[in-house]
């Protein structure tokens, strides 16, 4: 791994970290109602870096953010890594198997998706153990899954392209002067 | 945000629509489907003396105090048909798909709710 890598998932490690901290300071009315903010940060890392650094920078926020909140290796923990992998490896894969097929904001829903699936399949057969309430609450985690799937997707691909504007304008200034 | 709106292929649309629609139907699925579980449970006294399913149609006659309590379940709903209390709160409260009847002069309380029979307290799960 080159220097320039490790610098660019230092800084994008961070963003994660105080997007994930900031959501985790935002009161919710339902507690499984998450906006999955630090995802914008994995989608932009994956889409202009690759698939490496992506899951570097998850691996990392999840760990130091755990280790901050308080719930290092407790089920919250579980849940969050668990949903985390899921939802990098998923969109690494539709990034590289569809890529013609899928914008940014799809990639960000297969990611929301996933992450989803992961975390109901882990709090079952981890912690809940009752299939009827699994059922009953996953359409409502779906639906509000996808809606900040869209969301995150949306600010992720304006991130992604105001990033490459400003890189084309950097190079364009270096070949002028 | 509009020009981004714009630019999504139509295959992130189509997932977009899928998963809503996806989701939307199982929300009424997972009701429909909790509602063919629910049960019908009649404590006569403080026991619990009947449990029956919402969902078969059928009428129980019920002895009490004040003589026999004819209980109706029709149609995912229960109703105290008839009863010979004097002042026939009970009937009057007329169908139910959920909650509770009582007729205290016939000590009579009617639960109509989700099965519990495997249900365990404490915390679910708390994500972070």
């Amino acid at each position: 791994m080159q220097l320039r890598d490790k610098q660019r998932i230092a800084i994008l490690s961070a963003y994660a970290l105080a997007l994930h901290g900031f959501e985790s300071l935002l009161p919710t009315p339902i507690p499984w109602l998450r906006l999955g903010l630090a995802n914008i940060i994995t989608l932009v890392a994956l889409i202009l870096y690759g698939f490496r650094t992506a899951l570097m920078v998850t691996l990392i926020r999840v760990v130091l953010a755990s280790i901050f909140i308080g719930t290092f290796l407790g089920p919250a923990f579980i849940l969050s890594t668990g949903g985390g992998l899921a939802s990098v490896f998923a969109m690494g894969l539709a990034l590289k198997a569809f890529k013609n097929l899928f914008g940014t904001v799809g990639i960000s829903l297969i990611g929301a998706l996933f992450h989803n699936l992961a975390q109901l399949s882990l709090a079952y057969y981890l912690f809940i153990q009752r299939i009827e309430a699994i059922l009953i609450i996953s359409p409502f985690i779906l639906l509000i899954g996808s809606l900040t799937g869209i969301a995150n997707g949306i600010i992720s691909d304006i991130l992604i392209k105001n990033l490459l504007k400003k890189d084309r304008e950097k190079i364009q200034n270096v070949v002028h002067s | 945000m509009k020009e981004t709106i714009k630019n999504t292929t139509l295959a992130d649309r189509l997932l977009f629509l899928f998963l809503i629609s996806l989701s939307i139907a199982g929300i009424f699925i997972s009701r429909e489907a909790l509602s063919q579980e629910s049960e019908v449970v009649i404590e006569i006294d403080g026991k619990p003396a009947y449990t029956l399913p919402l969902f078969a149609d059928r009428q129980l006659s019920v002895a009490g105090p004040y003589g026999n309590t004819l209980i109706e379940i029709k149609g995912k709903k229960v109703r105290v048909k008839e009863a010979h209390c004097p002042n026939q709160i009970c009937v009057k409260e007329g169908w139910i798909s959920k909650g509770v009847i009582v007729c205290l002069p016939n000590k009579l309380v009617i639960i109509v709710g989700g099965s519990n029979k495997d249900q365990h307290p404490g915390v679910d799960a708390v994500t972070g």
